[in-house]
């Protein structure tokens, strides 16, 4: 247990004790290496199984709509950037939060490991980061990774190691971002023609499966009623075909223009591995170019959906 | 080839009923002539568009879209047209980049007096799409190219 993880454990149990909240939501070790899993406790005991470490993936703020009452929530800036989202939407009120922010260095892509190391995450004994380092042990062998090289394409492209909006801070804020390599995919599909990028999308979107992850992961997609699931009037058929599912996508990408803070989670959680984030991303750099807005940065900040200057975006109108 | 030539884009409109619905209805209380590509829907503000339309409106095989509401400062509702405005261009930015030629979206401000205009916009928003070419996005078979040939 590192010193930080002890401090927010230790946050945790008072303020569960001294009832400044009803529930902590944080991360707990998960079942399987090199996994976290959320925890949600009403419990101060169950404090001390809080952790902090480079695999807390869960966007926790996707939970603060289903749970009722004061709630502290263990944060890391993509997530507390959604929570300012949030709260500009009033989906959530600020007097019911405590956030434990965490600033991040950027999380650790098991799948990058994997891939460099070419051991399959069974055979790999520790990940260790320290600074611009990350150590991988398998079988005693170690291997020195740069930290760009294995953390996430979300976490490269990281504007805010820091959170935006916290009561308490648990560590020191560094990170190893690299916004050019963040955006490779992005780069790579824009090189294309038009008709090369509907077939890469045409392709991707064929293994959708419409499960639907990528919508419930969202902190974003809050609505109660999803429009894929109306059915008077259906807008768009609900048998995975890739040409509804992309559709599917794109809207609900469009839906979460300017509340999406590019967390990666719909990337992370799909079953079939479509690259959403060459999508939210996208649109996360067209809101900033049109607009020059960064969604969840500011909770007093007039949202992007209903903010207008008269003069912008003339050139398109007729 | 003859086939071809003889293709006619299908637009769909979506009109403010305040401001654009009512201009369309002037073009045609005066006898103004404009292709009859296009098919119109009635929304009560433009502010009421979302990017779901959009995408209803290309998969059901029209050939483009066009929306229309009231100019900036003249919204019913005060603001509605200039939200409409963000999505529209977010919408169009996000359709370029995944493939889809944003020609087949087009927007307009069309006023209540403005029968000349809404003659004009269609009049040309029907020649851009016709340039573009038929929707054939959602084809099962592919290239779009290669199946501009067949009706």
């Amino acid at each position: 247990m590192t010193d930080t993880e002890k401090k927010l454990q230790d946050k945790a149990k008072e303020l569960l004790e001294q009832g400044k909240v009803e529930h902590i939501i944080g991360y707990a070790a998960g079942s399987l290496k090199f996994t976290t899993t959320p925890l949600i406790t009403k419990d101060k005991d169950d404090a001390r199984q809080l952790v902090i470490n480079p695999f807390i993936v869960n966007n926790l703020s996707v939970f603060l709509n289903d749970i009722k009452g004061k709630i502290g929530i263990v944060a890391k800036p993509c997530d507390a950037r959604s929570i300012v989202s949030l709260l500009q939407d009033q989906q959530v009120a600020r007097e019911n939060l405590v956030i434990l922010g965490l600033p991040c260095q950027g999380l650790i892509d098991l799948r990058k490991v994997e891939r460099l190391t070419g051991k399959d995450r069974d055979d790999i004994d520790d990940i260790t980061r320290n600074g611009d380092k990350v150590t991988v042990t398998t079988g005693g062998k170690t291997q020195k990774f740069a930290a760009k090289e294995v953390i996430f394409d979300d976490c490269l492209s990281c504007e805010t190691p820091t959170p935006p909006e916290y009561d308490f801070l648990f560590g020191e804020p560094s990170s190893a971002t690299d916004k050019e390599l963040g955006r490779k995919n992005i780069k790579e599909l824009e090189a294309m023609s038009p008709q090369q990028r509907w077939d890469f999308w045409k392709q991707e979107f064929s293994r959708c499966i419409r499960c639907y992850a990528c919508r419930q992961v969202c902190p974003a997609c809050f609505c109660t009623r999803c429009f894929i699931e109306e059915t008077e009037p259906q807008w768009l058929s609900p048998l995975p075909r890739w040409q509804d599912n992309l559709l599917f996508q794109t809207t609900r990408m469009l839906h979460v223009a300017g509340r999406c803070t590019d967390c990666g989670e719909c990337e992370r959680v799909c079953p079939v591995n479509i690259p959403l984030r060459s999508i939210s991303k996208k649109v996360e750099e067209i809101v900033d170019e049109l607009f020059q807005y960064k969604a969840g940065m500011d909770k007093n900040a007039e949202r992007f959906m209903t903010a207008y200057e008269p003069s912008e975006a003339e050139d398109l109108m007729r | 080839m003859s086939q071809e030539s003889k293709w006619e884009p299908k637009l769909l409109g979506f009109l403010c009923k305040w401001c654009s619905y009512a201009g369309a209805d002037l073009a045609g209380t005066s006898r103004k002539k404009y292709p009859a590509n296009i098919r119109i829907v009635k929304i009560p503000c433009s502010g009421r568009i979302d990017p779901l339309f959009v995408a209803k409106a290309l998969r059901m095989g029209f050939d483009g879209v066009l929306v229309s509401g009231c100019h900036p400062g003249d919204c019913h509702y005060q603001t509605g047209n200039y939200r409409a405005r963000r999505r529209i261009a977010i919408t169009k930015r996000l359709m370029e980049y995944m493939g889809i030629e944003p020609e087949r979206l087009q927007a307009s401000w069309v006023s209540a007096s403005e029968g000349d205009k809404w003659a004009q916009v269609v009049t040309e928003v029907t020649k851009g799409v016709k340039e573009v070419g038929p929707n054939r996005l959602f084809d099962d078979d592919g290239h779009r190219k290669e199946a501009a040939g067949q009706s």
